[in-house]
């Protein structure tokens, strides 16, 4: 958050945050990563044919293919990254 | 003087003190913590686990996610000592310990590329460190939920209406999620109604006593039939999708247990105007017997989350440590959060200072529930003393049934990474792990005395805590920094845990070799046809009390060994990676 940013917020929107970070900000998250293990599933089904895994045909894989590409970027961050037991904790 | 008042500003002091005064010295000449760094945050930022968040957001967070029965149940077994060394341990234990543990663990996953503590065990100790520090959270996930299990089921059986209440609180969680979820109802609407559904929940049950029913009915098996209702809950917990579910739960028992800390603080707060006074004595002795043990080391296992726990190192690196926007904005965040959550245990302290011995006997598990009622009552009396009790009951089963339902999906999740694709990979079936995970704390819960097993919880959660302070240790030992505030407590902690876990271990031993078993009075295997049964859990008691002393030694060894590298200058040990087997190897997962 830019320091002014920070500085223009009252003592309304510190008493905002604090309640929506102890009331929703576990569950946002967690709705997070739910869409974030559909986007696998998503992707995984969309690019298989063309990582050797015909999961789909080729002709509804590359129908769908405009969909997918604007994330593959990040898919492949997020698939890459190292993940250990603990960081499945919350 | 003889009100708790004095006691909760006393620990106001002490906690702002520790703030402003030696966490900022401790910030500045350890970790010195620039703005100006970039955080994993926005170095790895994804949109998804790593995103920056508003301090205040994190510290709600963070609160939310430390907070729960520890604070407390916790001092419930202190107070047989005394108020006064229970007190004591909640200010100086958390002044010296506790904050720093939770900041410090934020920092290091910060200054590791935001990495939680697996991955950085496996750095500085290899492989053989991940692995014992695996085993050693599965055998935490298994207490704590017998534990967690063993007081729902009991506040269950013993509050008037806590059970339907409980029902009320979870329907409408449910239906809130489907309005949110599917009809995509604005938000606010959709809490209101729910913070009505709640009331009502409350409001009604407080007539409804289906205990009773139960209690003719299943005669001195009602622990065990309330057990298992909390374990159908809880597989239904793991296997449904967060957002059908567990989501939209949490949300709504949010606000009863939020209201709750208000209450009971403010009630504490005012007890010199309401004339509540002191109940209990500051000191009644050191050692009360070999159950539940001497002062030291059982009071610094009992309070297992007021003053340090384990528990919020594993959450500070496996989430908050992800979201923070810059580096200095991790102590509001750590040690803020932590030192609220002492306030809580002071808070809860209160409840049982008011009380008297008698009612805070080892068998009154409930003894909070009336405390509070008896601080409350002087301003919030017109709601009815039934109103209060089913309230404050309802907070504990909710403060223990939204952790352990995170709890038992963690533990489905770990088994899956245990069972692998090997020949046990059936143990990984998200059904077959979660009903494992629930059937053998059931057990536990129904044959153990509850204390033993919250101090077996307790010791194995404040060693985690000091293994945890381990790993501080070790990053900044890595990194040239003074590290005698985080070993001097890391030692501590282990010692006095490990002395703990002893002594329990032989507490159980005892009860075998003596033919009497330990268990919890009102359950199934304390009637008289089920001893051999019971005496036999008590050996598996001690069988497993072995196995956590065992992996924590082995723990132990690996990160003090791991330290003195460190200090001596040599590189870390990161592991070498084994050769592969055709079971999977053993290589960096």
């Amino acid at each position: 958050m830019p320091d002014e940013e920070r500085k223009k917020l009252g003592f309304g929107g510190m008493l905002k945050g604090v309640m929506y970070g102890m009331a929703s900000h576990g569950n946002v998250t967690a709705a997070l990563r739910t869409r974030m293990y559909m986007e696998h599933l998503f992707m995984f089904i969309t690019l298989g044919d063309m990582l050797g895994i015909p999961v789909l045909p080729p002709y509804y894989s590359l129908r769908l293919l405009p969909y997918a590409v604007p994330n593959v970027k990040s898919w492949k961050q997020r698939v890459f990254r190292e993940r250990d037991f603990t960081d499945a904790l919350y | 003087m003889d009100t708790p008042a004095l006691f909760v500003v006393l620990a106001l002091i002490a906690y702002g003190a520790a703030y402003l005064w030696y966490s900022r010295w401790y910030d500045r000449a350890v970790w010195a913590p620039d703005a100006g760094r970039t955080t994993p945050a926005h170095m790895l930022m994804d949109g998804v686990e790593y995103f920056p968040v508003s301090k205040y957001v994190l510290w709600g967070y963070q609160f939310k996610s430390v907070a729960a029965l520890g604070p407390i149940l916790g001092p419930f077994i202190a107070i047989q000592y005394g108020w006064l060394p229970a007190l004591a341990w909640i200010i100086i234990g958390n002044f010296f310990i506790g904050w720093l543990q939770d900041y410090s663990s934020i920092m290091v996953s910060l200054r590791n590329e935001g990495r939680s503590f697996g991955p950085i065990t496996y750095d500085f100790m290899g492989a053989r460190g991940r692995t014992t520090l695996l085993w050693f959270i599965i055998l935490y996930l298994l207490i704590i939920s017998a534990t967690f299990i063993f007081f729902i089921a009991t506040f269950f059986n013993i509050f008037p209406g806590v059970f339907w209440a409980t029902m009320g609180v979870l329907i409408t969680g449910v239906i809130a999620g489907r309005l949110l979820y599917r009809l995509r109802w604005n938000v606010g609407l959709v809490t209101l109604l729910a913070l009505i559904g709640v009331a009502l929940s409350i409001w009604i049950s407080t007539d409804v006593g289906i205990f009773h029913v139960v209690a003719n009915f299943m005669g001195g098996n009602t622990i065990l039939f309330w057990a298992i209702v909390t374990a159908v809950i809880l597989y239904l917990g793991s296997v449904l999708p967060l957002p059908t579910f567990i989501q939209p739960i949490n949300y709504v028992a949010f606000f009863p247990a939020f209201a709750a800390i208000v209450v009971i603080l403010v009630s504490s707060l005012i007890t010199p105007f309401t004339g509540i006074h002191l109940q209990q004595s500051a000191f009644k002795t050191f050692y009360p017997g070999l159950n539940p043990g001497p002062l030291w080391p059982i009071l610094f296992v009992a309070i297992a989350c007021g003053a340090i726990s384990g528990w919020h190192s594993l959450v500070s690196s496996s989430s908050t440590s992800k979201q923070v926007d810059i580096e200095t904005d991790a102590r509001p965040v750590g040690a803020g959060a932590m030192l609220t959550e002492g306030l809580l245990a002071l808070a809860s302290l209160a409840a049982y200072m008011v009380l008297s011995s008698k009612a805070t006997g080892l068998s009154s598990v409930g003894a909070w529930v009336n405390g509070a009622g008896v601080l409350a009552n002087p301003w919030l009396g017109f709601l009815g003393k039934a109103i209060l009790a089913t309230f404050f009951g309802l907070v504990l089963v909710v403060y223990a049934l939204t952790v352990q339902a995170l709890v038992t999906r963690f533990w489905r999740l770990v088994s899956a990474e245990l069972a692998g694709d090997g020949q046990f990979a059936v143990l990984g079936n998200k059904h077959v792990a979660t009903i494992v995970g629930l059937v053998i704390p059931v057990a536990f819960a129904i044959n153990g005395s509850w204390w033993n097993l919250w101090l077996y919880f307790g010791a194995s959660n404040q060693l985690l805590a000091g293994l945890a302070l381990m790993i501080v240790s070790i990053h900044l030992a890595k990194v040239r920094k003074d590290t005698r505030p985080s070993i001097i407590p890391a030692t501590f902690m282990i010692v006095t845990t490990l002395a703990a876990l002893v002594w329990e271990i032989i507490v159980f031993v005892n009860a075998v070799a003596t033919n009497k078993p330990l268990t919890q009075v009102g359950t199934t295997f304390a009637q008289p046809g089920w001893h051999n049964v019971a005496l036999a859990f008590n050996g598996i008691f001690v069988v497993f009390g072995l196995l956590l002393l065992y992996f924590g030694l082995r723990m132990t060894w690996s990160s003090y060994g791991a330290y003195f590298r460190m200090m001596r200058g040599e590189r870390p040990q990161a592991a070498q990676p084994r050769p592969s087997t055709a079971a999977g190897g053993a290589g960096r997962k």
